[in-house]
């Protein structure tokens, strides 16, 4: 261990004590790798651009962080945001941000990989480069600097993190996450220039290099063209594995200490999702479906089983009550595993795919509410963002949960949607009132039904990335409309702050200029932007005026399908034609059905890649 | 079978919440197969219980759980098993079978004892530092006030102390406390520090205090027992009557 760490360490235990949840700084939990320094070529840290237990909590973490620890030669380590407590007490004292293996600088390895998980994490990636004494900007930064590189969903729309990034990595990294760091291996055996390093690099599938592609702008704002220089490809596409059932998976994950939001086993069934859910982003850029099969999966869960010791597994995926297989896995895991308590949880279930029986099963260990997204209130408007569920598979299924025993049931919904009217909002009311009604009928005493709406945030890659987001005023209104709408005793209504959902839409529509407003809002205190308690929505209004540029001009405008997108030269397989095509679908309330139950939709990702749906069942 | 266990909780395991204690051990067993005895009910839970609660950061050397399993074992191999799976810093030291249905941990320890390390802000004697100490153990009542959400309240922390001597070494102080531990509470070792500080002057740096935890005990008549000492039953014998 050298000086600089064993320092960090006695500097940082002198005051554990004294900030919120010391276990999120210690970083030697359960199944945490701790690699030799000298004996590994390349020294990756996986930053998460939030708190520990949120980071912590998520799948892609914990599968990259063991991917690239299974490679002898790789080291790889974490950090998390800092909490303000834990912030405040290490700019008093000068200690710079460390990874949570070694307590090393973080400045000290070769990769700081940031993964991209929301738009309201971005002031705290600046935070976290500047906790790390790295220089925010490439232009600014030195050979002993480490490559900034982000990943993840909003990795699809980096630009208004450009100029703070040396490149960004498109779709799933199980293959190309190791190519680019064995290259990184190769530059520090034999250096060329910076240049001839990321021109290599972006040779990688779904490598994105941003200063490899020159933006010129029009007078009245709009992009003019998006210019990738020679060499490098014209539009990135996104990496994809092939095989998810021979892809690499963790079944020894760490084991936090402190409670972490989601505190169990996380089994992967299933990648992608079919519906075709028109507002979603992620249902577009993980596709194709791909499964992984029954045998693989319960290996699995006996190596989770026996390395973690914990006592619940979660099937994850975007949607598992459509994983072919999922009846019988779940019954053998729980055939299996009941007598050492170990339990099974579904994240979510759809309501014309939902099966009580499957929902019994897995409720056995611990009984919670059920939750349902409708997203929307009325068929018309379902139809038009392609949510194929109709009000009677909603009927039905809390039918089967009140019967089963449940009260509690939760609604999601989302208000701004494009082409909403009076009567989907009113759509809203008369569901809640209705499930509730249901309730009392069958006999439930206590019945609550727990209705949440956010509001509609257009996203890049979907076929709603041409409209825009409603107006705060409206949607605080609509809120508002809603709340006396829904003033009933058996009925709870939650509805998010709308000026964080216009923030959302402003960056994830971003263009390269919103760069100068992130290092200014972040420089004004602007972090933890995703936290109520922390939001400021004041500083950023005075960082956009104060820059010159109009958030609005990314939010509540209606693009063309002639206008250049910022991230037209990113793709994630799925094709903007067919993107166009769907958006053209919604306008006209017409559904597009899912590809695995009838014929290909045409929307791109299968043709050209070698990859195909892959169904188990 | 009901089995208590000793253990120290030293390193980076000190700052292991006893919140989150539970469900290391929980885990830990999960791992090493040792099939556990559960609450019966809605929400089953693991029969796993502490004694009193250790605070962050204040290391321990020697705490004491009960695990009930759902069979009998023989116990050292129990214990080989389990230390496995323990994180680093929690160290399995002893255990013995006792009786199922026998007092809780919680409702038999009544002592405990520290080690504190306090750095000071400026050196003094250890005459000073005698007299300080003398003076406070002379002292009938000692108020100190604590803060919580609900507001300030103050507590007579005299009664709880029953033995404090500290000596000087280089420019920190090193103290041994020892204290009662009841239903109605106790007193923390940083309160004791603060109170000397602010009531004798002694010039401690608080923000600097390790503290470890050597002991909690069963008190009885002037003598400390182990909860695993079957000696330490003639207290509630006599209790009972």
């Amino acid at each position: 261990m050298s000086n600089t760490t064993t320092r960090i360490r006695e500097q940082v235990e002198r005051f554990l004590p004294k900030v919120l949840k010391p276990s999120r700084y210690l970083g030697a939990e359960w199944n945490s790798i701790h690699k030799d320094w000298d004996e590994t070529d390349v020294h990756m840290v996986f930053a998460f651009p939030d708190v520990y237990e949120v980071g912590m909590s998520h799948l892609g973490t914990r599968i990259l962080y063991h991917l690239v620890n299974s490679f002898p030669w790789f080291a790889c380590e974490r950090v998390f945001a800092p909490w303000v407590d834990m912030e405040e007490k290490m700019r008093a004292r000068g200690i710079p941000l460390y990874a949570l293996e070694s307590f090393r600088p973080i400045r000290d390895f070769d990769v700081l990989g940031f993964t991209l998980q929301y738009e309201m994490s971005f002031s705290n990636i600046l935070n976290m480069l500047d906790l790390a004494g790295i220089p925010l900007r490439t232009s600014e930064r030195g050979q002993e600097d480490p490559w900034v590189i982000v990943g993840g969903p909003c990795a699809y729309n980096p630009e208004p993190l450009a100029p703070f990034i040396d490149f960004a990595l498109l779709g799933e990294s199980e293959e190309q996450l190791p190519e680019v760091l064995n290259l990184v291996a190769e530059q520090k055996k034999n250096p060329v220039s910076r240049r001839e390093f990321l021109l290599k690099v972006a040779q990688v599938q779904g490598v994105y290099v941003p200063e490899f592609y020159q933006v010129d702008y029009q007078e009245d704002g709009r992009i003019a063209g998006i210019i990738a220089e020679p060499g490098v490809p014209k539009v990135v596409e996104k990496a994809i594995v092939k095989d998810l059932d021979a892809a690499f998976f963790p079944t020894n994950p760490i084991v936090p200490y402190m409670e972490i939001v989601h505190d169990r086993m996380m089994l992967e069934v299933m990648r992608g999702c079919s519906r075709g859910c028109r507002f979603c982003q992620a249902g577009m850029i993980y596709r194709p479906v791909r499964e992984r099969s029954p045998e693989t999966l319960l290996r699995q869960t006996e190596e989770l089983v026996r390395s973690t010791g914990y006592e619940e597994i979660s099937l994850t995926s975007l949607s598992s009550g459509d994983y072919s297989c999922i009846q019988p896995v779940v019954q053998e895991i729980i055939a299996k595993y009941s007598p050492e308590r170990v339990g099974v949880s579904l994240p979510s279930l759809r309501i014309d795919s939902f099966d009580v029986k499957l929902a019994q099963e897995v409720q056995k260990v611990r009984k919670s509410g059920l939750t349902f997204a409708p997203e929307a209130g009325t068929q018309r408007l379902r139809d038009v963002i392609n949510k194929g569920v109709t009000e009677e598979n909603l009927m039905e299924a809390t039918e089967a949960a009140f019967k089963a025993g449940w009260s509690s049931i939760k609604l999601y919904f989302m208000i701004g949607l494009p082409t909403e009217t009076q009567e989907d909002l009113d759509g809203i009311a008369h569901l809640a009132k209705n499930v509730a009604n249901l309730g009392n009928k069958l006999g439930r005493r206590n019945v609550n039904v727990t209705v949440s709406t956010s509001s509609f945030v257009p996203k890049s890659h979907t076929p709603f990335q041409w409209e825009p987001q409603e107006r705060q005023a409206s949607l605080e209104a609509k809120q508002k409309y809603l709340k006396e709408k829904l003033r009933d005793r058996r009925i709870k209504y939650n509805y998010h702050d709308a000026s964080t959902s216009f923030l959302e839409a402003v960056f994830a529509k971003g263009d390269r200029r919103l760069a100068d407003v992130l290092e200014h809002a972040f420089r004004a205190g602007c972090r933890f932007d995703g936290w109520s308690e922390h939001f400021r929505y004041d500083v950023w209004m005075e960082s956009f005026r104060e820059l010159g540029i109009d958030p609005s001009f990314y939010a509540h405008r209606a693009l063309d399908y002639d206008d250049v997108l910022a991230w037209d030269h990113l793709e994630s397989g799925v094709k903007k034609r067919f993107l166009m095509q769907e958006h053209f679908q919604a306008l006209q309330e017409a559904r597009t059905l899912d590809c695995r139950l009838t014929d290909c939709t045409g929307c791109g990702v299968c043709p050209d890649r070698g990859v195909q749906i892959d169904l188990k069942g | 079978m009901l089995l208590r266990i000793a253990y120290s909780k030293l390193e980076t395991a000190k700052y292991i919440a006893h919140l989150d204690l539970t469900r290391v051990f929980e885990r830990a067993m999960r791992r090493a197969k040792i099939p556990m005895a559960y609450s019966e009910g809605f929400n089953p839970h693991p029969k796993i219980a502490f004694g009193s609660a250790l605070a962050v950061a204040v290391e321990g050397e020697r705490e004491y759980v009960d695990v009930e399993l759902r069979q009998d074992m023989d116990i050292r191999e129990v214990l080989g098993r389990l230390q496995e799976q323990l994180p680093s810093g929690i160290r399995l030291l002893e255990g013995r079978v006792v009786q199922t249905g026998s007092k809780a941990l919680m409702a038999v320890l009544n002592a405990a004892s520290y080690l504190i390390r306090v750095p000071m802000a400026l050196p003094i004697g250890p005459e000073r530092l005698a007299e300080g100490m003398d003076a406070w153990l002379k002292r009938e009542h000692i108020p100190f006030a604590r803060y919580s959400k609900k507001g300030r309240t103050d507590k007579d922390i005299r009664p709880w102390v029953k033995r404090l001597t500290g000596s000087v070494e280089g420019d920190a102080v090193i103290v041994e406390l020892e204290v009662e531990v009841g239903n109605s509470g106790s007193v923390r070792p940083e309160e004791v520090l603060a109170s000397l500080r602010d009531l004798e002057n002694l010039p401690f740096d608080l923000d600097a205090l390790q503290i470890k935890r050597t002991g909690i005990y069963v008190h009885y008549e002037g003598q400390h027992y182990s909860p695993l000492d079957p000696d330490h039953k003639r207290g509630f014998r006599s209790e009972a009557r």
